[in-house]
């Protein structure tokens, strides 16, 4: 079954969380000062961009510090009522207890509108008459709505890491996993997640889970996405899709081109369809869209186009009738275009060979790629002669021969005897 | 042994070489006599004389210095509007010197134009009659536009005889100083269904192994030049794991570069081979006529092909069932 690596590796201790050190010492420094009775400014606010380690770094001191955390977040609580009946109890009666007790009120951005008509105003009120630490995260505490309420806070920056210490957090993960990653393949997904510490973690799991060595060109066709959740969540719709209206509207959500978001279901729709009549039934949608691009590259006529994207997310979506969802399968970048852009080079010698082939059999350098090349191969591999007089007859270099034959050894036997 | 590829070496010269398709032939014959050509289709299977019969007429019109009155242009490597506009009209509108008036324009694979480079087309035929002449040669004439057909005489190739194609294979046996045995003519009948220039490559190939040749040797030949084995993908198909023949057909497709149609019609060949129950098999060849048709239009051959295999995948759940 399927757990996610960041909670999974999780930090335990301070010492584990990325970045951060002096804004994790204020807030240390504060916690405790709460031993020597009530400090002047009985909240803390922590802020700060989404993934940099707010919640995790609470959680942690509250374990190293043994109190007691009593949390919630914006979607718990909404109104100043549930906001004044959970915060309340937990804040005023905490010495009761004996214990020692930390409030956490995260995602504080989520407080929005008519709504949450009251909720600042309850929390401004639930922190001037704390009688234990509350802390408030949010990613941007300079919002004007929670300009009184900052006054009666400590404010606490949590700055974005630096690359090289996500990546280190990131090999260590690697190291618990028994993955052997290339360094400069941690490195890329540490820049590439702009500071934050989640999206890198899980980026490292969508690629290298199931792996034994991860390395750069596993990772570096990132460089292509634009956004993986925006991706992501499409294929999630169209391929999870129940009605053909959700999974058609997927395609205005992508980021990606209809070409490219074809390539990514026609990657993914195996792994996520385990029932073969489900999949036959997938792919069947998938082909029938491939016929109306076909259809269109004939008649140029883009109308067309509706039919396209009928099949390839309606099609697909719809396919699904046996089919468990079972576990957590990561959605996985086109592999076909990966290799397609690997091969370039093979095939521009390819290509050269082709057109040499043309020059002299009266045949398209495409049909001769095909239908004449291979029989080179067997020649070339079988007959040293024949082959030496066919290479000069064609006029090929030795590159071309070296492709041609397969190895450096044999293709020098064979220019060898050219000469 | 000689050191060129044989379909080249053995490619007849001229008309009266050429024995097969016999009437087209004198017809071509009778142009030559009358020192005029008509613009032309020459449409059939591949390996059954098109290119041959083009370049024999073309030397038999000009003499052995015909290369000079002649333009090859291949539609699958420049099948673009471009190409019209300026290689062939450039080609086509400068008059040629000698006693012929006109040149001789030979588009291969006329079939794999875009509609747009064949409409530019029509207009430079008709412009440029008096001093050049095209001969489109293609598999599928339909697939050229009709106010082009409609310009040209139409000729169709057909696949040789059996008898012409043994003798011509084993002919070009006899004169390489080969040992060619019946089965092995038989088997290279099968595999290339006629197609001579296949069937020759075919035979050059067996030769390179410096053994008789017999049917088995044939047979890994043609195994080894279609590197895919097509029939593992079907088991590996049938057995269930659709990823991994997906895989194979990606391999074959990008590594090899093997044609989609040809996998196709393998695939034709061993789904009656395959053990599978007797009305599956009329089922999956009605839907792999579908995807070869799909291919000839033009589709992806990855995508059609695999989604014929996940059809595999399902039909051997069914068996296992």
């Amino acid at each position: 079954m399927y757990t996610a690596w960041i909670v999974k590796h999780k930090p335990k201790s301070a010492a584990e969380i990325v970045g951060n050190p002096s804004a994790l010492k204020t807030f240390r420094d504060w916690l405790q000062s709460w031993d020597k009775g009530i400090p002047k400014k009985r909240a803390a606010f922590l802020y700060g961009s989404p993934g940099v380690g707010k919640t995790v770094s609470v959680e942690v001191l509250a374990r190293d510090l043994h109190m007691e955390l009593v949390e919630k977040n914006a979607s718990d609580y909404r109104t100043e009522d549930a906001i004044n009946r959970f915060a309340g109890l937990a804040s005023q009666y905490s010495s009761l207890f004996g214990g020692k007790r930390i409030v956490l009120l995260d995602e504080l951005d989520g407080l929005m509108g008519n709504a949450d008509k009251g909720g600042v105003k309850a929390i401004t009120n639930i922190v001037k008459t704390a009688r234990c630490p509350v802390v408030l995260i949010a990613n941007n505490a300079f919002d004007p709505r929670f300009r009184t309420l900052r006054s009666y806070c400590l404010l606490i920056d949590f700055k974005k890491p630096i690359s090289s210490s996500i990546a280190k957090r990131l090999q260590h993960i690697c190291e618990r996993e028994g993955i052997q990653a290339d360094e400069n393949a941690l490195q890329f997904l540490a820049q590439r997640s702009g500071g934050d510490v989640r999206s890198s973690v899980n980026d490292l799991q969508a690629l290298a889970q199931g792996k034994k060595h991860l390395t750069y060109d596993d990772v570096s066709w990132l460089a292509y996405r634009d956004r993986q959740e925006s991706i992501f969540s499409v294929l999630k719709m169209i391929v999870y899709g129940r009605t053909a209206y959700g999974a058609k509207q997927a395609v205005g959500m992508a980021d990606v081109d209809l070409d490219m978001l074809f390539e990514w279901i026609y990657e993914n729709v195996p792994a996520h369809l385990s029932d073969p009549h489900d999949l036959a039934q997938a792919m069947d949608a998938l082909a029938m869209a491939d016929v109306y691009r076909g259809r269109i590259r004939a008649s140029q006529d883009w109308s067309f186009m509706r039919y396209v994207i009928d099949f390839m997310t309606a099609g697909v979506a719809l396919a699904r009738q046996n089919s468990k969802v079972s576990g957590w399968i990561p959605f996985k970048f086109p592999s076909r275009i990966m290799m397609l852009s690997r091969s370039k080079a093979e095939r521009a010698v390819r290509k050269a060979i082709g057109l040499k082939i043309r020059r002299k059999c009266h045949i398209s350098a495409v049909r001769a790629t095909k239908e004449v090349l291979p029989y080179l191969r067997i020649i070339f591999k079988n007959d040293v002669h024949m082959a030496a007089g066919i290479a000069k007859w064609l006029d090929l270099d030795e590159e071309m021969v070296e492709y041609i034959v397969g190895t450096k050894a044999k293709a020098g036997t064979i220019t060898a005897f050219l000469h | 042994m000689s050191f060129e590829m044989w379909a080249e070496k053995y490619r007849p010269k001229r008309l009266e070489d050429m024995v097969d398709q016999k009437t087209i032939v004198e017809r071509l014959k009778s142009f030559v006599r009358s020192k005029n050509v008509p613009h032309c289709i020459f449409a059939g299977p591949p390996g059954t004389g098109k290119t041959t019969a083009a370049l024999c007429l073309a030397r038999d019109l000009y003499g052995e210095g015909y290369r000079e009155h002649l333009m090859e242009l291949n539609a699958s490597d420049e099948r673009g509007i471009n190409v019209v506009r300026e290689t062939v009209k450039t080609f086509a509108r400068s008059r040629s010197i000698g006693e012929i008036p006109f040149r001789i324009l030979i588009l291969d694979e006329a079939d794999n134009m875009t509609s747009d480079a064949q409409q530019a087309l029509r207009r430079t035929m008709e412009r440029y009659t008096e001093t050049c002449r095209f001969i489109m040669c293609a598999n599928y004439s339909g697939k050229i536009i009709e106010p082009i057909q409609s310009r040209c005489a139409p000729f169709r190739f057909t696949f040789l005889p059996r008898e012409e194609h043994d003798k011509h294979i084993k002919h070009i046996a006899e004169l390489e100083n080969i040992q060619l045995l019946p089965d092995g003519v038989d088997a290279i009948f099968e595999v290339c269904g006629g197609d001579l220039r296949r069937g020759i490559n075919t035979l050059q190939g067996a030769a390179s192994m410096n053994k008789p040749i017999d049917a088995k040797l044939v047979y890994s030949v043609t195994g080894k030049a279609n590197p895919h084995d097509v029939q593992k993908m079907l088991t590996t198909a049938i057995n269930g794991d659709f990823l991994g023949a997906r895989k194979q057909l990606r391999d074959m497709l990008q590594k090899y570069g093997v044609a989609g149609i040809d996998i196709i019609r393998q695939i034709h060949r061993e789904i009656f081979k395959t053990e599978i129950p007797e009305p599956l098999k009329i089922k999956l060849a009605g839907i792999t006529g579908e995807v070869d048709f799909r291919l000839v239009e033009g589709s992806d051959e990855e995508v059609q092909l695999s989604a014929l295999l996940a059809k595999l995948v399902e039909a051997g759940y069914e068996i296992k069932k």
